[in-house]
């Protein structure tokens, strides 16, 4: 919130979202890939089957080419992104887990050294210091995922640690194990669908059956791991984020058909994998691609879902998206939000419309641009004065029951009783939400205006 | 003004000791620096090389080779100090990075770019053709890499031009330390990567390598760092004087601590001219080429203490009334340091076995 705001006409969230979701097909299919690769190569050195192993050094070089350079420069990427659209979260997480990304990063530096080194040695070293590169490769990147996995769980589901900010509350979050479970399947039928496509370029047709089967059996186990990981997680989330897109009247309706998209896409995909392990000779390139195509479906809604679920917040129970603490709502309603957003309030030019505008930027831009996504021109366009001071108070309203507590039920945020349960509440002097409303009004197109008040 | 725009505090106190993360930023940005100046100063080295005689051939066919493996190490070793910059300096990092916030996530793609260039351009080398101009695209990415990184460093290291840069974000390069700055880095990397090229002609030729070759490689990167050094001697001294006047002579006031690092590198650039101006055959004088690298990577290191320290002296006035929490969190700064040790040495263990293992006469490769 104290921090410049940069202008984005996609929305801040959006350019996160794609980063990551880019980043975390990669990553977990480096992940997975690893597994699968150094199970396939024990299994071909013991049986001494060489179509076994030319699947894995295939893919050895896919691995390198996608996962050491797109995964490393994407993951990278995405504490960019996070760095620039919002930074005092990443702040916040950086100063409570620096130690867990710190330990990641060393089994980083273990997983590229033991890729390149794995793909560069083809050929020319014993089966057996082949093999302990691969199982080095596989433990490292699983243990990145094991220790992500708690920081990613942690901004949807801080725990205990919201009242003890002990680390250990922090990381072994409630969502932590369910998710852990749901990304390990991930992984699994994510390296499964790839490395379908290496073993459907060898070209003895027996071999090739073998191989499809085999990788079947990956994606079958992994869909299935996925899918228990997957209610388990939705059960080891707070009610009030269940309430978001489960239940007879979710208050989402997009975050709900988000939920049947990932399990509709998952079945798909199971079937395709069943057939796959059944009809292993009847297995084709396009079959591959759309199966591969239904995984991806599945996990990018998977990933949409978990993001959205954490609506209004950054940090679950902690920080809003917009920055606001929920520690900070009584102080700031006090002295005003612009005693603290610096740089909104250069947008202050001593009008009631430019201290609008500089309210507007310290707590709607990180989520509402003006005329793109979540465009507040058009949103505002059907509102006249009177609906605009009654939504504005109804969401003052919910920061007093925010800052009070009143809505805590076994220590999280029940949002679902709240007026906007999806936003941020206003925080601010009445005088700053008077001239919110101003600003917001006047960005009304004269015409809408005209016709909301002729209706 | 300028004062009231630098963001709080983090409200959360740092979980460790403030001097162990400034320790864990030195070293491990020692080591993200060595991969960074190798593949940025091969990757030039190679473009301006060219493909068309031999010795140029390998000579920018050993860079790509390098950098095949350099550029993932460059990007895996910069998260650590990233991480620790972050700890220590987030609000004026963050801010600097908002507001160039296009060229930052640019950077992104320029590195995406230039390493699946570098992978086109060892497969055409390895298969004998032509890579010239893939080469120069890859370097121009590089160095605009380079660019960015100076730009966001001189950035976060100036709250006062914070206002202005946001008025107008190209005024972010209208430092007068940007372009010293940033050839004292790009000469830094020539440099080091010329002493690589020579040591490895050096060692190919000992290994019964073509000695013509070998020669013509370990001629041109004793030229490259010699030409290199010398520059490097003149711009250090402009980089130094275009400092703005209150940090130079508040770094000049603050004693040997800063004195002796800023003096060793001098005398270590100094030395290395003489080491690489008595360099007449390097194939027969391969301790001295080795002496000459020795003292390149000497300098960094020096440099990379004089460049943290310069960074205190430029926040000092923004970070006069800072207040830090400190709140280690003991079990897992230990639990990081064992894997950290842990890790070194599996990683290492695992890297040599595979450089050195190789199957017996009439045993199956893998």
């Amino acid at each position: 919130m104290d921090y410049p705001i940069w202008d984005l006409a996609m929305g801040g969230g959006v350019l996160i979202g794609t980063v990551a979701i880019a980043h975390v097909i990669v990553s977990h299919f480096a992940v997975g890939g690893g597994i699968a690769m150094a199970v396939a190569e024990t299994v071909a050195v013991r049986r001494g089957d060489a179509a076994l192993r030319q699947l894995c050094r295939r893919t050895s070089l896919m691995l390198i080419l996608i996962s050491t350079v797109f995964g490393a420069i994407s993951g990278v990427g995405i504490w960019v992104t996070i760095g620039l659209v919002q930074p005092v979260a990443t702040s916040a997480l950086i100063h409570n887990f620096v130690w867990a990304w710190a330990t990641e990063w060393v089994f980083f530096i273990l997983e590229v050294a033991t890729a390149l080194a794995y793909y560069a040695t083809w050929d020319k070293v014993r089966p057996r210091t082949h093999l302990l590169l691969i199982w080095l490769y596989a433990l490292a990147a699983y243990m990145s995922l094991v220790i992500i996995q708690g920081i990613i769980a942690f901004m949807l589901t801080p725990g205990r640690w919201v009242e003890t900010r002990s680390f250990w509350d922090g990381f072994l979050n409630p969502s932590y194990l369910p998710g852990l479970v749901l990304r390990t399947g991930i992984a699994l039928f994510l390296a499964g669908s790839y490395m379908t496509f290496a073993a459907l370029r060898e070209s003895d047709r027996v071999a090739r059956a073998r191989l499809v089967r085999l990788l079947a059996l990956f994606q079958v186990g992994g869909a299935l791991v996925a899918y228990g990981g997957y209610r388990w997680w939705e059960a080891a989330l707070p009610e009030a984020v269940r309430a978001l897109f489960l239940g007879s009247s979710p208050l989402l309706g997009s975050l709900a058909a988000t939920r049947h998209l990932v399990l509709w896409a998952l079945a798909a995909y199971l079937l395709f994998a069943l057939f796959a392990l059944l009809q292993p000779r009847l297995q084709r390139w396009p079959v591959a691609a759309l199966a591969m195509l239904l995984a991806f479906t599945s996990f990018g809604a998977y990933e949409r879902l978990r993001e959205g679920s954490r609506k209004p917040f950054v940090i679950r129970d902690v920080m809003f998206s917009n920055g606001v603490l929920v520690s900070e709502i009584a102080p700031l309603n006090e002295r005003g939000i612009l005693s603290k957003a610096v740089w909104a309030a250069r947008e202050d030019d001593g009008t009631v419309q430019g201290k609008g505008r500089a309210v507007f930027r310290a707590q709607c831009a990180s989520c509402h641009t003006q005329n793109g996504y979540l465009s507040i021109r058009r949103i505002v366009a059907p509102i006249d004065a009177d609906m605009m001071g009654a939504i504005l108070e109804s969401l003052r309203d919910d920061g007093q029951a925010y800052a009070s507590g009143a809505i805590l039920q076994q220590g999280h945020a029940a949002t679902q009783g709240l007026n906007y349960p999806f936003m941020p509440p206003f925080v601010g002097t009445a005088e700053e939400m008077e001239a919110l409303a101003a600003y917001l009004l006047a960005l009304k197109p004269a015409t809408v205006a005209e016709v909301s008040h002729g209706k | 003004m300028a004062s009231n725009l630098i963001p709080a505090v983090d409200p959360a106190p740092l979980p460790g000791p403030p001097w162990l993360f400034h320790v864990l930023w030195v070293v491990t940005f020692t080591v993200h620096l060595l991969f960074v100046n190798s593949v940025l100063g091969g990757t030039v080295l190679a473009a301006l090389l060219g493909t068309s005689r031999p010795a140029n051939r390998a000579s920018a066919q050993l860079f790509v080779e390098v950098n095949s493996w350099a550029i993932s190490f460059a990007i895996t070793f910069g998260i650590a100090p990233l991480l620790f910059l972050q700890v220590l300096f987030g609000r004026f990092f963050y801010t600097a990075t908002i507001l160039v916030a296009w060229w930052w996530l640019g950077l992104l793609g320029l590195l995406t770019v230039g390493y699946y260039l570098n992978f086109l351009a060892k497969f055409r080398l390895r298969a004998g053709k032509g890579a010239g101009g893939v080469l120069a695209v890859e370097a121009v990415c590089f160095l605009a890499v380079a660019g960015i990184q100076v730009v966001v460093n001189l950035l976060h290291l100036q709250p006062g031009r914070w206002e202005r840069v946001s008025d107008a974000p190209w005024a972010a390069l209208a430092d007068p330390t940007f372009v010293p700055r940033f050839l004292h880095f790009l000469l830094a990397a020539v440099a080091l990567a010329g002493a690589i090229l020579a040591w490895a002609a050096v060692r190919r030729a000992q290994r019964g390598g073509d000695r013509e070759v070998a020669r013509g490689m370990a001629a041109i990167g004793i030229r490259a760092a010699l030409v290199a050094t010398l520059l490097q001697l003149v711009d250090g001294f402009w980089f130094l004087f275009a400092l703005p006047e209150g940090v130079l002579k508040a770094y000049m006031r603050s004693g040997a601590t800063a004195m002796v690092p800023l003096a060793l590198g001098i005398l270590a650039g100094v030395v290395l001219l003489t080491v690489l101006a008595g360099v007449s055959d390097p194939l027969a004088q391969g301790t001295r080429v080795r002496r000459a690298a020795e003292l390149i990577v000497g300098a960094m290191l020096v440099m990379v203490i004089t460049r943290h320290q310069l960074r205190d002296v430029y926040l000092a006035a923004a970070r006069a009334d800072e207040q830090l929490a400190v709140a280690p969190q003991w079990g897992t700064l230990v639990i990081f340091l064992v894997v950290f040790l842990l890790g070194v040495a599996v990683t290492a263990f695992a890297l040599v076995r595979a450089a050195k293992d190789t199957p017996a006469p009439g045993e199956t490769a893998a």
